[in-house]
């Protein structure tokens, strides 16, 4: 595979296109759908393709696009590694201080793109939310469920399946993605104190739900749910939630267990043919577990404190001497972005 | 030039008394005779004070303000300005005006006899009796009680650090209340002394009783951690112990059992299966430990040579 590169000067914008497993049979026509969504904003720009593990037809049909003179960076990851290690890969080459993810299947109408450009005037992230849109009942019930779960930990998204969206370079930057973590993009955002907006973009025609995922792909939403709930609620606390549900346990057992005793001892009822017994020392034995868990978990945190930076330093304000009069002109700020990445929310 | 002095204040929502604050700050260092900075640490304030402290930094170039994008707390507030401040001593302080600017002083003088930290005591505390007083009584003795480290007054924000110590200890979630606990595992000197308190003028109280349940999960947090950060094989072995001595006897009492009637006790075999499993699982905890401890960068070594370093220091203060 070829790859093609623009000149080396910072770009204003880049369009990075993660292909995973599902992609549209035409790339060319998507491509050009977005080329002309993006040559509206009359800006230069980049378009970065990512093909997330061999995909041989995307790749001819690229190979044609460079053929035709196409300016388009292809970078072909080694194998499948998840859609956004894919998207970070594509970024570790992006230049623009704009970045815009595009999918990789028709989703929103290509026109709409520079849409999510413009957004960026109020917000550090622009998502799409394909709207009006098609599907079936128990399809927006199950999105819905889905997106209220996330809400519960903080700013409520509608549309978070979307692959189009823009952001500036530093949300990037400071967050950390890898597997499937794209969908939460603007959950670890938001997180991190980046100003979200969401907006409507218009459905694609071509974005037909496929009547049904496979169970398995339900199945790994929900653990995508549990995942980023744990990572944005207690990575840094692994003992407040193991330590409190494993407390919880511990205190039930045990008080189980004086109970039988007490039942055994004091009231002579016997105890073997009771389950209580099973049940409470179980319960003791997993209360136990936890909370050692709890407990390496903060000697993880302890002893890897110094990487993992519990903030975001905005900017750092420092006028220095000489620049002390007036107005805002002679001022200095050093240091503006603080760039150290932290591991996690 | 570095400054010797950094003077470290977090601030959420103080647009009242940050103005009041700077003055009385640079009226009290001021005759010190030191060079001296102020680090503003503004955690995601919805109010004016981003705005008062950048007039502020205009006007005085000692003083530097760090933003925060939103609110994170006072701990990683904290961990921030000792970050940025590059005076040999780091002074830290509310900002709310219920610390004293003038003690500051004291702090540095106790820190130039040849102390690590040097922790404010609010001797006579202005606060409500009830709802803050009587519980940091009871949290602070129980720090004391776990940590071995025998401070009056954890919850007071003003301390006084050494920076080479200060900075090397990992501050994180809500650790700021015991930061002299977490600092012992370097084994510093440390000294407390009384500092005035004042009744809080403007805005309210930003915490609650709410963080107790908090307070007691760190506080277990900081002992294990610092009592098993070097040998946690050791630590969750010893937590092993009874229950290894648990399942013996109940094994012993079920062959014995056995042996002379032929029938087995359900309960006493099955108490000894579950202490055994515990005692595994501990030990399996404990060698877990052990490698992450040994792949981690926290190590007890680096503190060893930190402190002999700190001890022949004397920082000059006329």
């Amino acid at each position: 595979m070829t790859t093609v590169t623009s000149e080396d000067q910072p770009l204003p914008l880049s369009v990075i296109m993660p292909v995973g497993n599902r992609y549209a049979s035409d790339i060319a026509a998507l491509y050009a759908e977005y080329k002309a969504g993006l040559a509206a904003l009359e800006m230069p720009y980049e378009f970065i393709v990512v093909l997330d593990g061999p995909r041989p037809e995307v790749a001819a049909s690229l190979q044609r696009l460079l053929a035709r003179g196409e300016s388009l960076i292809v970078i072909s990851l080694t194998k499948r590694f998840g859609e956004a290690t894919a998207l970070m890969a594509g970024f570790q080459r992006a230049s623009g201080r704009i970045i815009v993810t595009a999918p990789a299947y028709h989703q929103v109408q290509g026109a709409e793109i520079g849409k999510l450009v413009r957004g960026l005037d109020k917000a550090d992230l622009v998502i799409g939310r394909r709207w009006p849109r098609v599907g079936s009942r128990f399809e927006v019930m199950r999105r819905n469920l889905f997106h209220s779960l996330i809400a519960a930990g903080g700013q409520r998204f509608n549309d978070l399946g979307c692959g189009a969206r823009a952001m500036k370079r530093r949300v990037l930057e400071e967050i950390s993605l890898y597997g499937d973590q794209h969908r939460f993009l603007p959950v670890l955002a938001n997180r991190q104190g980046f100003r979200i907006l969401e907006i409507d973009l218009a459905q694609s025609p071509l974005d037909r739900y496929e009547s049904g995922y496979p169970v398995r792909e339900y199945v790994h939403r929900v653990l995508d749910i549990l995942t980023v709930f744990f990572l944005v609620r207690f990575t840094k606390k692994p003992l407040r939630f193991f330590g409190m549900v494993g407390a919880t346990t511990f205190v039930i057992g045990a008080v189980l267990v004086t109970w039988l005793a007490i039942d055994r001892l004091v009231f002579l009822h016997p105890l073997a043919d009771r389950p209580a017994l099973l049940l409470s020392s179980l319960l003791v034995v997993l209360g136990m577990q936890l909370f050692a868990l709890g407990l390496l978990g903060e000697l993880i945190i302890f002893t890897h404190a110094r990487d993992i930076k519990d903030y975001q330093v905005d900017e750092v304000i420092r006028y220095p001497e000489g620049a002390v009069t007036g107005g805002r002109a002679g001022a200095a700020q050093l240091d503006t972005s603080d760039t150290s990445r932290s591991r996690v929310a | 030039m570095t400054p010797e002095l950094s003077i470290v204040v977090p601030l959420y929502n103080e647009e009242d008394s940050l103005r009041p604050l700077y003055e009385a700050i640079t009226r009290a260092v001021a005759p010190l005779g030191i060079s001296f900075e102020i680090v503003f640490v503004d955690d995601g304030s919805r109010d004016g004070t981003v705005s008062i402290a950048d007039e502020i930094a205009r006007s005085d170039p000692r003083v530097c303000l760090v933003k925060f994008r939103r609110n994170y707390g006072q701990t990683p507030a904290m961990a921030a300005g000792i970050a940025q401040a590059s005076g040999d001593v780091i002074v830290t302080m509310d900002g709310d005006l219920q610390n004293d600017p003038a003690d500051i002083g004291a702090l540095l003088s106790k820190i130039d006899a040849g102390n690590d930290i040097v922790v404010g005591w609010r001797f006579d505390r202005q606060d409500k009796l009830v709802s803050r007083k009587i519980p940091s009584r009871i949290a602070n003795a129980l720090i004391a009680k776990v940590t071995g480290v025998p401070i009056k007054d954890n919850g007071c924000s003003l301390k006084a650090y050494r920076a080479t110590l200060i900075k090397k200890i990992p501050l994180y979630s809500e650790m700021h209340r015991f930061i002299p606990a977490m600092a012992s595992i370097a084994g510093p000197k440390i000294a407390e002394i009384k500092v005035q308190h004042h009744a809080r003028q403007f805005g309210k109280s930003k915490y609650g009783l709410s963080r107790i349940y908090k307070v007691l999960l760190d506080l277990m947090v900081i002992k294990t951690v610092a009592s098993f950060t070097a040998r946690p094989m050791l630590w969750f072995g010893m937590l092993s112990v009874p229950m290894l001595v648990g399942a013996a006897l109940a094994f012993a009492c079920t062959v014995v059992q056995f042996a002379s009637s032929g029938t087995l006790s359900l309960p006493i075999a099955g108490s000894g299966v579950i202490f055994l499993s515990s005692a595994i699982i501990l030990m399996g905890s404990g060698a877990l430990g052990e490698l992450v401890y040994k792949l981690g960068d926290m190590r007890e070594h680096e503190f060893s040579g930190l402190t002999q370093h700190i001890r022949v220091r004397s920082l000059i203060i006329q």
